[in-house]
């Protein structure tokens, strides 16, 4: 029997080789050791994957001599919570919306300098000041998109324009949420014609009674792979963010996405810089580098999503450009609107969550 | 004991065995049949996956260019490797311990052990990065197989203690009275025996790290992604069947290494006559 | 197997214990200091966590009170907590069958294919967890590969769904939870002495039930333990393969920790299920040592 396992020491090595190999091969991303006084100039990002290409980050790397790392994290929440937790070494992080007012409550980032922005006003008016962050003190927006719904036409007559098709019994067994709480609970204040930042109790109660009506309907709710199912078939309609539909949509004809005619919500993605942050010079010069039109648009071409950088408009190919699932057109996004304060919401909504979903 | 008998139980045993074989066909068909689907699919054209476009390699192709991918599946090998060795190491003393000494405060050992599998891995793992951050020690690639080994090392221990309370004590004693030394007794006679138990330990902590993801988010440092945080964090902009390649490649790759000793194997058997 | 030291032959006498002391301490030491260190260090946080008030903006307060463990007692999470049990006793035990079943075969049937059947059952782990549960609720779908057989067996109607729901939850949990239960059943029967399985058969008797099974049980209690308590903080496949209308403990407690960011009450409910759970574990584990009486390891 002695000599299985030195068979397997065999393979052990073989695989130890491999994995000396994948070094050899893998790129130089990271790994090194801390910074030292001395050393090149380096910058660690903290993003969501994907939304900054390889090849704008190589394209940096080559243009300053900055060594940039990127890691990344699935779900604003984590992101949150591994910083409250007091994690450090990331210089620049890229949360979205809400994440950025709580980033800003808990005072883990910094106003930011925008006299170091040269290309700050090549934003979108809309971006230059959001609501969420008045003045863009603290985050510099740097892609978008909304929360709807989609649905697949194939068991679906379109056009669908309202949030109230999540609740037809038609679709019984057919329809899916987002498991998000703050996202489930735009649809359900929404769809009762209430603003969703509303504290209102009586109409927190009926939001919380319409999702409770809702769930014998359902076929679950699903942040993970909801895109997949509605190509698939098995889900005929669902709660959507526009950016999960892109790459359906792109090879399934029959999926449509729709910002209901009740406002939906709308997304950004963007940089802020941490109170923790090492490399602040090169952070704002990455900062910079983003808000250049030619990079934006690059990034906005290669990644397909929606840039926040007006100037960058007229080099994003048209394929995209008139992609509804990527660019909703600015009229609709009137009704549109965002959390003003998600952590009062949350404490507001937790309960009635819980309840929804420990039945 | 009457001939009927006997062979009646025989055939029962006979039949239990049969039984186990088939039935255990049937699960490695189930453990494997997903891996069919990610293999057929990683060749499908479509990036939605899932749904069968038609041929192409398109997703290998990527593959190859994507340094991102490669260093976080460098990283959770070498987590992985670094973590299940340790753990197995530290559990295989632990387990002989308690199998062979009497020590007071076995109770709480036992407790103690037991316990990173009890408490919800989110729980322990924001509680040791705030540990990690009072103590001021770097994340990387340290806290990261620490924070691994922490929560394999129960199963490590575990499954020694299964496997150190089958051993025969006289085995040892009999080693001791023909004059070998206590080392030699642990080289040329423990250790051999407990070989295959510590292969199963180390497989089951190498597949719980190189999965892991409640651990590694909170306790990974710069430069230090693992495979499955970076597949998780694509889900928002859709998982890309570049994963299904990866998987498939590494799947080939065992497989590779298995039929090698396999045809070893039966050269082997075949020399023999 | 646990030989009292004072009646051996009086030549082993002569065997110093005292040195042995030391030597277990060293064996030992490694271990305790990294458990110690790392988990009940950062335990003792939690359970401060757990009787700290809320901080503003989700953070954890400076104060202290008992108002999270009030408010665990409550019907919504108790039920949260029964359904939680039952589904990882529910799985524990279809884990630990199918378990044995293959355990027992790698341990005697495979003979030399042995490391090889081990390492298959790895093979599954390097395609990444997202994209295996992916995969699973393709096979499952209605049209897909699993319907399709049972409605030509006709067990089944021709859609039937059979994902989202429970049974999916208990093929995805079996699928996850397998090598846990396989492997320390394996690495227990392994060390089973086959000179007694021999004669056990010469005598005639059943060797299964009476010899092999429980000459096997460290390993199978060990593959219980396994199975049961991370079970309860799985969190993604109820959602995925069950469409995440119940949740279970391991979805609360991480929705606590991050959707709602109320560290407090999530330490109190992680708290709660360690007690509830270890006092389980430590009751049955002396249930068993009484049943037979015996020492030596951790049963």
């Amino acid at each position: 029997m002695a000599k299985h396992f030195r068979l397997l020491a065999i393979a052990g090595v073989l695989l130890v080789g491999l994995v000396a190999l994948l070094a050899a091969c893998g790129s130089s991303n990271g790994g090194s050791s801390g910074s030292s006084s001395t050393a090149p100039k380096q910058l660690h990002i903290y993003a969501w994957s994907g939304e900054i290409p390889a090849s704008t980050v190589s394209a940096f790397e080559k243009a300053t001599g900055i060594k940039t790392t990127v890691d990344t994290f699935d779900s604003n929440e984590t992101m949150v919570s591994k910083l409250q937790s007091g994690a450090t070494g990331y210089d620049l992080v890229e949360p979205s919306q809400y994440a950025v007012q709580e980033l800003a409550q808990l005072n883990l980032i910094v106003a930011l300098d925008k006299s170091k922005l040269t290309n700050f006003s090549n934003l979108m008016p809309m971006f230059q000041n959001v609501i969420y962050d008045p003045g863009d003190k603290y985050s510099v927006p740097w892609i978008w998109g909304t929360t709807g719904l989609a649905y697949n036409d194939k068991y679906i007559k379109g056009p669908v324009t309202s949030w109230k098709a999540l609740w037809d019994p038609a679709y019984k067994g057919h329809i899916l949420m987002l498991d998000n709480m703050l996202a489930a609970y735009i649809a359900a204040f929404q769809v009762n014609g209430y603003n969703f930042n509303s504290t209102d109790k009586a109409q927190i109660a009926k939001a919380s009674q319409s999702l409770m009506q809702q769930r014998p309907l359902l076929m679950g709710y699903n942040a993970t792979n909801f895109a997949q199912l509605l190509s698939q078939g098995q889900c005929w309609i669902c709660e959507a963010w526009n950016s999960n539909i892109t790459p359906v949509a792109a090879s399934n004809k029959h999926i449509h996405y729709v910002l209901p005619k009740e406002g939906g919500s709308f997304w950004t993605d963007g940089f802020v810089l941490l109170k923790s942050a090492k490399n602040v010079d090169a952070a704002y010069q990455f900062i910079n580098y983003l808000l250049d039109p030619a990079v934006a648009a690059a990034a906005s071409n290669e990644a397909h999503f929606a840039t926040a950088n007006e100037a960058a408009l007229p080099q994003i190919k048209a394929s995209i450009r008139n992609d509804p699932t990527v660019y909703t057109p600015l009229s609709e996004l009137k009704h549109a609107t965002v959390f003003l304060n998600p952590t009062a919401q949350t404490a507001l909504l937790q309960a009635d969550w819980t309840k929804l979903r420990a039945q | 004991m009457s001939r009927t008998r006997r062979r009646w139980t025989q055939l029962r045993a006979g039949a239990l065995d049969t039984f186990f074989s088939v039935a255990t066909g049937v699960v490695y068909v189930f453990l494997l049949a997903p891996i069919v689907i990610v293999v057929v699919y990683s060749f499908d054209r479509s990036s939605t996956g899932f749904i069968w476009t038609g041929f192409s390699t398109h997703w290998y192709r990527t593959l190859f260019h994507d340094g991102q991918m490669w260093q976080a599946l460098r990283v959770s090998l070498v987590v992985g490797a670094a973590a299940a060795t340790c753990a197995t190491v530290l559990g295989t003393m632990s387990a002989y311990a308690m199998a062979r000494r009497r020590f007071r405060g076995r109770a709480l050992f036992n407790a103690l052990l037991l316990m990173p599998l009890v408490v919800p891995e989110i729980v322990l793992a924001v509680a040791f990065l705030v540990f990690l951050v009072r103590v001021r020690a770097p994340l990387g690639y340290f806290s990261l197989i620490c924070g691994h080994i922490l929560v394999v090392l129960p199963f490590t221990t575990l499954i020694m203690v299964a496997a150190t309370s089958g051993l025969h004590r006289d085995l040892e004693e009999a080693a001791a009275d023909l004059g070998a030394s206590p080392r030699q007794v642990v080289i040329r006679v423990i250790v051999p025996l407990l070989l295959p138990a510590m292969f199963a330990s180390f497989v089951l902590a190498f597949l719980f790290s190189f999965d892991d993801i409640v651990m590694s988010t909170f306790v990974n440092g710069v430069g230090t992604t693992t495979l499955p945080l970076l597949v998780y964090s694509m889900l928002k902009l859709g998982v890309s069947p570049e994963v299904n390649a990866l998987g498939t490649l590494l799947v080939a790759v065992t497989l590779v290494l298995l039929l090698t000793t396999g045809v070893r194997q039966a050269t082997v058997m075949l020399k023999r006559g | 197997m646990a030989t009292d030291v004072a009646t051996e032959a009086p030549l082993r006498v002569r065997r110093a214990r005292p040195e042995r002391h030391w030597s277990t301490l060293l064996l030992i030491a490694p271990s305790i200091a990294l458990l110690v260190g790392f988990v009940v260090v950062p335990f003792v946080y939690v359970v401060r966590v757990s009787l700290a008030t809320q901080g503003p903006f989700g953070s954890i307060g400076t104060g202290w009170t008992l108002a999270n463990y009030r408010q665990f007692f409550q019907t919504t999470y108790l039920q949260i907590l029964g359904h939680s049990v039952w589904l990882s006793f529910e799985n524990t035990v279809i884990c630990l069958v199918v378990g044995y079943i293959v355990g027992y075969f790698l341990a005697f049937r495979a003979g030399r294919a042995t490391p090889v059947f081990v390492l298959l059952l790895i093979v599954p782990f390097w395609a990444s967890f997202l994209v295996r549960m992916s995969a699973w609720m393709i096979l499952l779908s209605p049209h897909g590969i699993v319907a399709s057989i049972l409605h030509t067996l006709h067990v089944a109607s021709s859609s039937v769904q059979l994902v989202p729901s429970n049974g999916a939850v208990l093929v995805g949990l079996l699928y996850v939870f397998l090598p846990s239960a396989v492997l320390p059943i394996y690495a227990g029967l392994r060390t089973v002495d086959p000179s007694l399985v021999e004669a056990a058969k010469d005598l005639g008797c059943g060797t299964h039930w009476r010899v092999i099974l429980p000459l096997g049980r460290p390993g199978i209690v060990a593959a219980a333990l396994f199975v049961f308590a991370p079970s309860l903080g799985v969190f993604v496949i109820p959602v995925l393969l069950g469409g995440g209308k119940s949740l279970i403990i391991g979805n609360l407690i991480v929705t606590l920790y991050l959707e709602f960011r109320n560290m407090p009450f999530g330490a109190a409910v992680s708290v709660v299920l360690f007690v509830i759970v270890m006092l389980g574990i430590v009751a049955c584990l002396r249930a068993m040592r009484s049943a037979d009486g015996s020492e030596g390891g951790l049963f």
